[in-house]
């Protein structure tokens, strides 16, 4: 539960900042920044004026083999960072986090789990830009789209989940539909907008949808369709 | 403003002038934009910081560079949604870095160190106010932190910079728990109403 006083809410963000929170609070924080812009601004606050702080940890020079290692890792399979996606314009609060790693380990899991006589055309892994937990998992193929909820499949309260594809390259997400509350949509065809390449994001909106066509809350959830 | 922490700087150069310049804030733009040479520059900039923070927290020096490379993995894949408008480079690394920290602490645990000098241990954050840079972000918080009772400024400081939770600041402390939940949450809002006015 977030208060609503300020000066419960900022103690909150300011225990929330400096990692006393125990990892559920923590966790309710995370979810709340997406909508909550008082929260998002304390917690700015926070991490702002705290900062100098660090500066009482005297720097080390880190083990030779370290940038190495992060070279080899931007070199293997990991997905390299693509000019400005517009969920970045569209969301206000700047993730601190992102799990691509994460999301690729889910995929697999995913793909590890899935019947082979069932297999889908293509998958999508969509994980909170902050959390490196795989959220919701889409499959498409010629029965349509599936969009189930792995965990975190709950809006805030008198909003819903909106999902949108945007094309490889393409700047205009297309909407799929409003997410019901039970965490699953299907769709019973493939729009052509869900293909190789696409991303699956998911903003929170309104009841009943975005009323412009376009995402009006901030994107929670993303991801890119792989062809299998 | 110096013209090169702008948030209109970066349009207008390239990213090797951008790697050029010891900016993090146009470091980490230019990083967004795809650029390896600036990803090395900034490690080359801020690796001894970030790694001295992560040691801090988790004490063990593997783990502390499994986070480091964590962060700049995290850097490379995030740096688009860097908003430099938003404030320093320095302090969104330094958010990044204790959240893997911290992360990590609470995955794989750590020893508490006792504070005890005679033990081989730092002694409990001696003269922190001194410790903290003289730069001009600092000193609104050189002041603040002065300001509060012993007791409180103790607890921001374990808990910011050792990354300790209310349990380990009391078992550091040798103070009830709920003393020292009461005293972080004090501390807090006596620094912001210090901080805004």
């Amino acid at each position: 539960m977030i208060p609503e006083t300020p000066d419960e809410l900022d103690a909150l963000a300011g225990e929330y900042v400096l990692g006393v929170l125990e990892p559920h609070d923590a966790q309710e924080i995370e979810a709340a920044l997406a909508t909550n812009a008082e929260l998002r601004r304390a917690v700015a606050f926070w991490a702002e004026h705290l900062h100098p702080l660090s500066a009482l940890a005297s720097p080390v020079e880190p083990p030779a083999g370290v940038w190495g290692g992060i070279v080899a890792r931007l070199d293997g399979p990991a997905r390299n960072p693509s000019s400005s996606r517009w969920w970045n314009r569209a969301t206000p609060w700047r993730w601190s986090t992102a799990g691509f790693a994460a999301a690729a380990a889910g995929l697999a899991l995913y793909i590890t789990l899935t019947p082979m006589s069932s297999a889908p055309s293509f998958v999508a892994v969509l994980h909170a830009p902050q959390q490196d937990q795989a959220s919701w998992v889409a499959t498409a193929g010629r029965a349509g789209l599936l969009v189930r909820a792995v965990a975190g499949g709950t809006p805030p309260s008198d909003r819903v989940f909106e999902l949108w594809a945007i094309a490889p390259g393409g700047a205009q997400p297309q909407s799929l539909g409003v997410i019901p509350p039970d965490g699953v949509l299907r769709l019973g065809g493939l729009p052509d907008v869900v293909r190789d390449g696409a991303t699956l994001a998911i903003s929170v909106e309104p009841p009943g949808g975005s009323p412009t066509k376009q995402p009006t809350g901030p994107v929670v959830f993303v991801g890119a369709l792989k062809a299998m | 403003m110096r013209p090169e922490n702008g948030p209109l700087a970066a349009l207008f150069m390239d990213d090797n002038q951008a790697t050029a310049l010891s900016s993090s804030a146009i470091l980490i733009a230019a990083v967004g934009r795809g650029s390896r040479s600036a990803l090395k520059r900034l490690y080359e900039l801020e690796s001894r910081r970030l790694y001295g923070i992560a040691l801090r927290i988790v004490r063990r020096p593997e783990i502390a560079a499994d986070v480091l490379q964590d962060v700049f993995i995290q850097v490379w894949q995030n740096a688009r949604t860097f908003s430099a408008e938003r404030g320093a480079g320095s302090a969104w690394l330094t958010g990044i870095v204790r959240f893997r920290a911290l992360d990590a602490v609470r995955k794989l645990g750590r020893e508490i160190p006792s504070g005890d000098p005679s033990l081989g241990d730092e002694a409990v954050e001696p003269n922190v106010i001194e410790q903290i840079d003289a730069k001009a972000e600092a000193v609104a918080l050189r002041r603040c932190l002065a300001s509060l009772d012993e007791n409180q400024r103790r607890c921001v400081v374990l808990a910011f910079v050792d990354g300790f939770s209310h349990a380990e600041i009391a078992q550091r402390l040798s103070a009830p728990l709920g003393s020292v939940k009461s005293w972080v949450r004090r501390g807090l809002l006596a620094l912001r109403s210090c901080l805004q006015s």
